[in-house]
């Protein structure tokens, strides 16, 4: 039986705010828009952070569930339909006026709108749609939209929403199909994949249109990589790179190709249904077509830490969405500890939160340094080093390659000294030319000294007189690291001197603050 | 050595640089000063500017056209900031800006280059801060009120920001510090004015009232952190605590 109580606009916001805090993807980035007369918002391609909350994580979006009550039973979420808890349900014109009401007084960049599955993907998806449509016409909000896909739903609706939205996101939750089965019974890759394949496309397809370049955006180091995973992707590179373990052998064969060549598919003959894109039906076209597709792109998370993968696993995965389904992130989340269950790690595991640091790490390698996923770990080498950061680790074990002349080396080998990232790389090639730079020109320009002098050379000199040794450098490295690693490991547990007065409320007499 | 003063405005910096500029008495030979100057020296002149809106617009057009676009949005943000040494920082740019041109922004090997950008990005990233965490309250008849204290003086970087982003809303954006606000009606261009003391004492009721959106805004706020992975330090390095002034849900709740 169920208990219907009448809650309050607050206490709803408060169950439905709860329930979607374990979604990871909180950004506003990828879209520049300006304001328009009669129309509430802009939007940001950096993105906007409004806020941050207790856990440091960033608040940009509203993020909430349009219902918490769900048919599926994923049994590391809060959420599934076995677990005892409140269930509540936004209607459309209630998150429609928060979120107005939210955006005018800055406390948020857009809405980000995820769901739990209310009777069947259907009938959720056409709530969504009609939650944003009502947003973006009646309301007239022009500001940024996230909104997840339901897995399942058809495909029409997934148009739609597209078309409202900014971006659009659908999780791929576990990357092995052998881990979605044991966690999550009712979700399987392939129904997650053949919508991010159209979405894919889609996009494309509208790019295209446009005048744009088919694959989306990257940061602009990238043109000069030699090495970047977003270059020429050639077939037989990218057949090589594929894990085969995300799909059967035929169908990753099928997108690899097809993704090379957008919309001809010539070289394999792929199966229909991922060759279809996204539409609406004409009839209903009014509204819809005239805003471009999800001009921010895509983006997935996964959880790590609730299966045995290994970083080198997550990171090939990683990769392999980037350069295949073209998705502007992948985000990581460390798998915090919420149901018992004999399938999921005991309640008391603690949360990986270093692991999910360095994946995030290697993230960035992989999208602004030129990195391959191969570079960084391997099947020998399968974990990130917990003591170093992916790039230091990598640094030391190529140590041929330094020191590096600051004011003679190539833009991709200065990308590559730990310490030295686009923004001071670019720096240093910009200002050589007009003189010879010098370590405290560099500390100027913002490179990390503290990591770089290891690595570089200035007019032929280092910093300091060291050995150019690996277990010399990493002693100091690690050395210096150490405190910032446990930081993040240990995010909360600080200590501090014990006092009666704050710890067992004793009060001095005498001293009662009147309130 | 000569000194030219001038007070904290943009155009009576402007004019001030002119002055120094066309004094011809050798740049090494003048030095330029924000009033009030505390403590002066000996042998200096000291000479007042007053502001003057032609010298004005023929610095802020020769800096456009002799150097760059780009250029003349460092100096802005750099006469912004609150640096004490900002005029005379400028100054020693443009001396190497007149002299080579658009590049001159990519010579960091040069003291007051590197100088400069680090002025206009500490202003910048001020502004992106405030873009951030400026909050608005609703006060009568619908008009969306925010009080920010910055350190530099974005006032108007942040209130451009804003005209794009509500353009059909009544707004003011005010700084206390400086008693300065940008109002912005309705589908209008906003304009700076100064507030007096009474005007501004009334406006910061607006900060003290609650209503339903604030409060919803507080628990969502407290809502969305994840207890397991708390990390207080991490929101400090990324929201330090002077920014949080006036932001809603760090208000100390009055029920």
């Amino acid at each position: 039986m169920e208990i219907t109580a009448q809650r309050s606009l607050q206490e709803k916001l408060h169950i439905l705010a709860d329930a979607a805090k374990y979604d990871v993807a909180c950004t506003s980035s990828g879209v520049d828009r300006r304001g328009k007369k009669g129309y509430l918002g802009n939007s940001a391609a950096c993105g906007i952070c409004h806020s941050f909350a207790s856990d440091g994580r960033c608040v940009s979006l509203l993020k909430i569930l349009l219902t918490n009550h769900c048919i599926y039973d994923c049994k590391y979420c809060m959420n599934r339909v076995s677990n005892d808890i409140v269930r509540e349900e936004f209607t459309p014109r209630e998150i429609c006026e928060i979120t107005m009401e939210f955006y005018r007084r800055n406390y948020i960049e857009g809405l980000f709108l995820s769901s739990g599955v209310l009777r069947n993907p259907v009938y959720t998806m056409e709530r969504i749609c009609e939650t944003l449509h009502l947003l973006r016409t009646v309301y007239r909000f022009n500001g940024y939209i996230h909104v997840k896909a339901i897995p399942g739903a058809p495909e029409e609706l997934i148009a739609r929403v597209g078309y409202l939205a900014d971006r659009m996101s659908i999780n791929l939750e576990l990357p092995t199909e052998e881990g979605m089965k044991r966690l999550a019974p009712n979700k399987t890759h392939a129904a997650i994949l053949r919508p991010m394949r159209m979405m894919t496309n889609t996009i494309a397809e509208h790019r295209l249109a446009i005048g744009k370049d088919a694959r989306m955006e990257r940061s602009t180091s990238n043109r000069y990589l030699q090495q970047s995973i977003f270059r020429n992707p050639h077939v037989e590179e990218l057949h090589t790179a594929t894990p085969s373990y995300i799909e059967g052998g035929k169908t990753v064969r099928a997108v690899v190709a097809e993704n090379t060549v957008y919309g001809s598919n010539t070289a394999y003959g792929s199966p229909p249904e991922i060759q279809h894109r996204l539409e609406v039906p004409a009839a209903e076209r009014r509204g819809f077509e005239q805003r471009p597709f999800a001009t921010a792109g895509q983006s997935t998370q996964m959880i790590i830490g609730a299966t045995q993968e290994t970083d080198f696993h997550l990171l090939k995965t990683t990769q392999y969405l980037y350069q295949t389904y073209d998705l502007k992130r992948v985000f990581f989340s460390a798998y915090v500890p919420l149901n018992e269950d004999s399938v999921l790690p005991s309640p008391d595991t603690p949360v990986p939160l270093l692991r999910e640091h360095r994946l995030y790490q290697a993230d960035w390698l992989l999208r602004f340094y030129g990195f391959q996923a191969d570079e960084l770990l391997s099947t020998e080498r399968p974990n990130f080093n917990e003591q170093l950061d992916p790039k230091c680790d990598w640094a030391l074990r190529h140590l041929e390659q330094f020191p590096v002349e600051i004011n003679t080396a190539p833009y991709d080998l200065l990308l590559r000294i730990p310490g030295v990232g686009p923004r001071s790389a670019t720096r240093i090639i910009q200002a050589r030319r007009y003189g010879k730079l010098d370590f405290s020109h560099l500390k100027k320009m913002g490179v990390v000294l503290k990591r770089a002098h290891y690595f570089i050379l200035c007019q032929g000199q280092m910093m300091y007189k060291i050995p150019v040794e690996e277990e010399y450098i990493t002693r100091q490295l690690v050395g210096s690291e150490r405190t910032e690693n446990w930081k993040i490991a240990h995010g909360d547990q600080s200590f501090h001197q014990m006092s009666l007065f704050d710890d067992f409320h004793i009060k001095a007499p005498g001293t009662e603050v009147q309130v | 050595m000569t000194i030219f003063t001038c007070g904290t405005d943009f155009a009576e910096m402007m004019t001030c640089i002119y002055d120094a500029w066309a004094s011809k008495l050798g740049h090494a030979n003048v030095r330029l000063m924000l009033e009030p100057v505390e403590q002066t020296e000996l042998f200096c002149d000291y000479i007042h500017v007053a502001p003057d809106e032609e010298k004005t617009g023929r610095v802020i057009r020769s800096i456009q056209q002799k150097i760059s676009f780009e250029a003349y949005q460092w100096v802005y943000r750099a006469a912004m900031s609150c640096d004490k040494e900002r005029l005379d920082t400028i100054y020693r740019f443009l001396i190497f800006g007149f002299a080579y041109g658009k590049d001159v922004l990519h010579m960091l090997s040069a003291q007051p280059v590197a100088r400069m950008l680090e002025l206009s990005r500490r202003v910048g990233n001020e502004a992106h801060f405030f873009r951030e965490f400026a909050r608005f309250d609703r006060a009568a008849g619908g008009v969306y009120v925010s009080h920010i204290e910055p350190k530099a003086n974005v006032l108007t970087i942040v209130a451009a920001h804003f005209a794009d982003r509500m353009p059909s809303e009544h707004w003011l954006l005010i700084d206390d510090g400086r008693r300065l606000a940008a109002a912005h009606p309705r589908d209008e261009a906003f304009y700076v004015t100064e507030l007096a003391e009474e005007e501004l004492e009334k406006l910061r009721e607006t900060e003290r009232q609650e209503d339903i959106y604030t409060h919803m805004w507080q628990e969502f706020f407290d809502t969305i952190g994840i207890e397991a992975r708390r990390n207080p330090c991490c929101q400090r390095t990324l929201m330090p605590l002077w920014y949080r002034k006036h932001v809603t849900e760090f208000r100390q709740k009055q029920s």
